[in-house]
């Protein structure tokens, strides 16, 4: 039964999704499953009901010239995935999500013991009458071997990721799939939005450690903020990222937002903005390196993104006109 | 087997006639064909398919939604006036192209 649908599935496959052609498909189904619980009945095989039935299916051509459809080429291209594959794909994503999460929670954590040691130190608490060099060389090894161990991750999660970055270039979905996906998608948004709450407060009340910390005139209460603080913000970015990666493969699949096709007007787009932003960090290390301008030399992002997006702006306001 | 070519111009004039006696739907029309020719004739789906689509257009014929049979709902067609009047113009049409075609279909006996 199911070669039947997936016979069909596969056909449609090209097809743009309308109501009328989802409608048709479900008529041109209903008929030859009936025709093939008949052939069943009269004492046929499974195979050779359903090579009777697929024989007498027609040309679906005949369909898409009668229907008067435009068959989008880029779709009819694009390599047909089944249930299995997208949800390989889907796990195999989440588990890279949450490895790149704990990467970057260690980079953000790498400092922690070269602050705190350093710190405590400092303030006669521990390690007393060992030399500054000696007292930072733990925390500096904690802080290189965090980001040994963060990169190592990286480069395994990107290595086993790569078996399924085919998934990302654009595939077709039969629709079936597609609406399964859809159901998936919003079914996610409500943990997916609040992740993002959850993540944007943390990050909003991390500095409160060393605030207080700072209006009580705690020395060592602004490094165990500092401490609080990094730990906050490690914890939002994790949220972020294992949340944001499940909900771009979603988006991937299903090529909306960000993954919409692209319009020759963003390519246009996207060559600035990359030029703009290596530009910006040019003029920010050289500014930096060069005149040790590294505490206002930052000002240069915030503009480029100001003038980045009055320049999109700008950019889509002319290409409408011209229209 | 016939070949498609000849019978395209008369799909749905069979169609029509099977819509005669009352509503039906794809399954029962394609089946009906299949019997009344004695397996002469099977219409493929998507002919079946892009013939009604043709017709509901040309306001020949109407779709409606049948009673539920198994948790399907069943699409059902129904002959309208004007497709019974375009069916009597096609039943004209064939009996002149009877009678010409005729004419030149010489009877081998051997």
């Amino acid at each position: 039964m199911d070669t039947i649908k997936n016979y069909l599935d596969n056909l449609f496959n090209g097809l743009p999704k309308t109501a009328k052609l989802q409608e048709l498909k479900l008529n041109i189904l209903s008929n030859m499953e009936e025709k093939y619980q008949e052939l069943k009945q009269q004492g046929k095989t499974e195979n050779e009901a359903i090579g009777i039935v697929i024989s007498e299916f027609g040309n679906i051509d005949e369909l898409i010239s009668e229907l008067g459809i435009q068959v989008d080429p880029q779709t009819k291209e694009q390599p047909v995935v089944t249930e299995e594959e997208v949800d390989k794909y889907i796990n195999a994503k989440r588990r890279m999500g949450i490895q790149v999460g704990l990467g970057v929670m260690l980079c953000i954590l790498s400092p922690i013991a070269l602050i705190l040691i350093g710190d405590l130190a400092k303030a006669g608490l521990i390690l007393q009458g060992l030399s500054r060099d000696a007292v930072d060389l733990p925390g500096v090894i904690v802080l290189f071997l965090s980001l040994a161990t963060a990169v190592g991750i990286f480069i395994y999660s990107g290595m086993s990721f790569a078996q399924y970055s085919h998934m990302e270039k654009g595939v077709s979905l039969p629709f079936g799939l597609e609406a399964k996906l859809r159901q998936d998608r919003t079914n996610f948004t409500p943990k997916f939005t609040l992740c993002i709450i959850v993540g944007v407060c943390m990050c909003i009340l991390s500095p409160m450690g060393v605030i207080i910390a700072d209006a009580r005139g705690s020395e060592i209460g602004e490094t165990y903020g500092t401490v609080l603080f990094l730990f906050i913000i490690a914890i939002a970015v994790f949220l972020f990222i294992t949340s944001g990666t499940i909900w771009s493969s979603y988006d991937i699949l299903l090529k909306i937002g960000d993954h919409a096709p692209k319009k020759p007007e963003d390519k246009v787009i996207s060559a600035v903005s990359s030029i703009m932003w290596l530009l910006a960090a040019a003029i920010f290390l050289f500014c930096g390196f060069v005149y040790g301008m590294w505490y206002i030399a930052w000002i240069v992002f915030p503009v480029t993104g100001i003038l980045y997006a009055m320049f999109t702006a700008a950019y889509s306001i002319f290409t409408e006109k011209n229209k | 087997m016939i070949s498609s070519d000849v019978i395209r111009g008369y799909n749905d004039t069979i169609i029509l006639y099977l819509l005669l006696d009352g509503p039906s739907y794809g399954y029962e029309i394609s089946k009906n064909i299949r019997e009344l020719t004695q397996e002469k004739y099977i219409m493929k789906e998507t002919t079946l398919y892009s013939a009604f689509n043709r017709l509901e257009s040309n306001g020949y014929i109407e779709s409606f939604y049948g009673d539920e049979t198994f948790g399907k709902r069943r699409t059902y067609y129904r002959i309208t006036p004007s497709g019974l009047t375009y069916y009597k113009e096609k039943c004209e049409e064939w009996a002149l192209t009877q009678d010409v075609i005729n004419r030149f279909i010489k009877e081998w006996k051997e």
